[in-house]
């Protein structure tokens, strides 16, 4: 038996309408559930990966700021250090020449007295020799003892007469 | 004279009808008849298919590495999603297995005719039930966002004669729907059985043992009436029902806060 070919039939309203509930559930139940959870998580997923991502980024711009004030100061006391460095290495080397300076001066002093002083000894000498040669030329000459003591002003007449050492 | 039996199957279609579905079993259940017809087990058929095909593609879904499956099913999930919440906005979107079970119904449905059995929705009934939710759900929304008073008032709108005429439309919307999906797939299968039919019978006014023109044409024309008709009779099908129940209520910005 057949139904006409436009009937409207109220067992397969029922059926269909039944079938209707049954895919409708089974959809929301093996479908829509388990993929629409799957897309929830990802969302989470993904939220959570930004929020990681823009906490990362905050923290390297903190780190960067914070490393390049370091680094400011850093350059700062290493330059302030050269400029104390060369400032001292500057006054010692000052300090070095001054000293070599004053010793080479006192040194030229030292030498120039003892030159002169061994002039005089020199001098000296020579004049005590030179008296005694004269006292005995003298007496040589004379013919008799001429005490040194007694004629010491003529002697030193005769050799300054004679002529200067120098 | 016919030195090999051609056999019955291949000489093509001797006769054409145009009838409903195949009445299987009737019930008598206090007094009225309940008809088992041939499209239930098929929309059994159809159910099963879908149901399976939506359990298959859900298997070890994952947040990361997703399989092709996978993809499937979510692409599938959010372009509906999307359509509902397009069409008919946020609170509808409970809503959203609805449209795509009778979305899918209606195609699968339409598109198991290609089996040689007949379409679930060239059953004028079929329709006529999903027909009837949306009434349903046009109702309801009507009374829920205005009120039972409202909802009568709205036929003596603007004027008290427009009674009968505004409960006509109440009742054409519904009856246009099923009517055209109906009309669009029943129709197609038709022209296709005349086009088989006709062009069977020229096969054989010529003298050719088997109908080798229905070989060609038919599967071009079906490419039209089968495929197509079919997605877009089901697609129509459910713009128009989310349409109709979305204009039923106020539009989503001036609805009140539910659920």
């Amino acid at each position: 038996m057949k139904l006409g070919f436009l009937s409207i039939d109220p067992g397969t309203i029922l059926f269909t309408l039944a079938n209707t509930l049954i895919l409708f559930l089974g959809l929301k139940h093996f479908l829509f559930k388990p993929v629409n959870k799957i897309l929830e998580e990802r969302q989470t997923a993904v939220d959570q990966t930004l929020r990681d991502a823009e906490d990362a980024r905050d923290r390297a711009e903190t780190a960067e700021t914070e490393y390049r004030e370091k680094l400011d100061k850093a350059k700062e006391e290493s330059a302030e250090l050269m400029r104390n460095a060369t400032r001292k290495a500057q006054k010692r080397s000052d300090e070095i020449i001054a000293k070599a300076k004053a010793d080479a001066a006192g040194i030229m002093q030292q030498n120039a007295e003892e030159l002169e002083r061994e002039k005089r000894r020199a001098e000296h000498e020579l004049r005590g020799e030179v008296s005694g040669l004269a006292v005995m030329v003298a007496e040589k000459v004379v013919g008799r003892e001429i005490n040194p003591e007694d004629h010491a002003r003529l002697i030193d007449e005769f050799i300054d007469s004679v002529g200067d050492v120098q | 004279m016919a030195i090999l039996a051609i056999p019955k199957v291949l000489q093509g279609p001797e006769e054409l009808s145009v009838d409903g579905p195949k009445v299987i079993k009737t019930f008598d259940i206090f007094g009225f008849q309940i008809n088992f017809t041939e499209t239930v087990v098929l929309e059994w058929i159809v159910i099963g298919v879908i149901l399976l095909a939506a359990f298959l593609l859900t298997r070890n879904l994952k947040v990361r590495n997703v399989s092709k499956r996978q993809a499937i099913a979510e692409m599938a999930v959010e372009a509906i999603t999307n359509l509902v919440r397009d069409t008919m906005g946020k609170r509808w979107l409970w809503f959203t297995p609805y449209i795509a079970s009778v979305f899918c119904f209606s195609i699968f449905g339409s598109l198991i005719s290609l089996f040689g059995v007949r379409a679930v929705t060239s059953d004028f009934s079929v329709l006529l039930s999903w027909a009837a939710v949306t009434f349903i759900l046009i109702t309801a929304t009507k009374i829920r966002y205005g009120g039972i008073g409202g909802y009568l008032k709205g036929f003596v709108d603007p004027i008290p004669v427009m009674l009968p005429i505004n409960i006509l439309s109440e009742v054409s919307t519904p009856a246009a729907m099923a009517l055209r999906h109906f009309g669009n797939i029943a129709g197609g299968s038709i022209i296709m059985g005349l086009i088989y039919y006709g062009l069977a019978n020229l096969s054989h006014m010529i003298h050719l043992q088997v109908p080798v023109l229905t070989v060609g044409l038919p599967a071009v024309l079906s490419l039209y009436f089968d495929l197509f008709s079919d997605f877009m009779q089901a697609f129509i099908f459910i713009m128009l029902t989310m349409v109709f129940i979305s204009n039923a209520g106020p539009a989503d910005d001036e609805a009140p806060q539910t659920n």
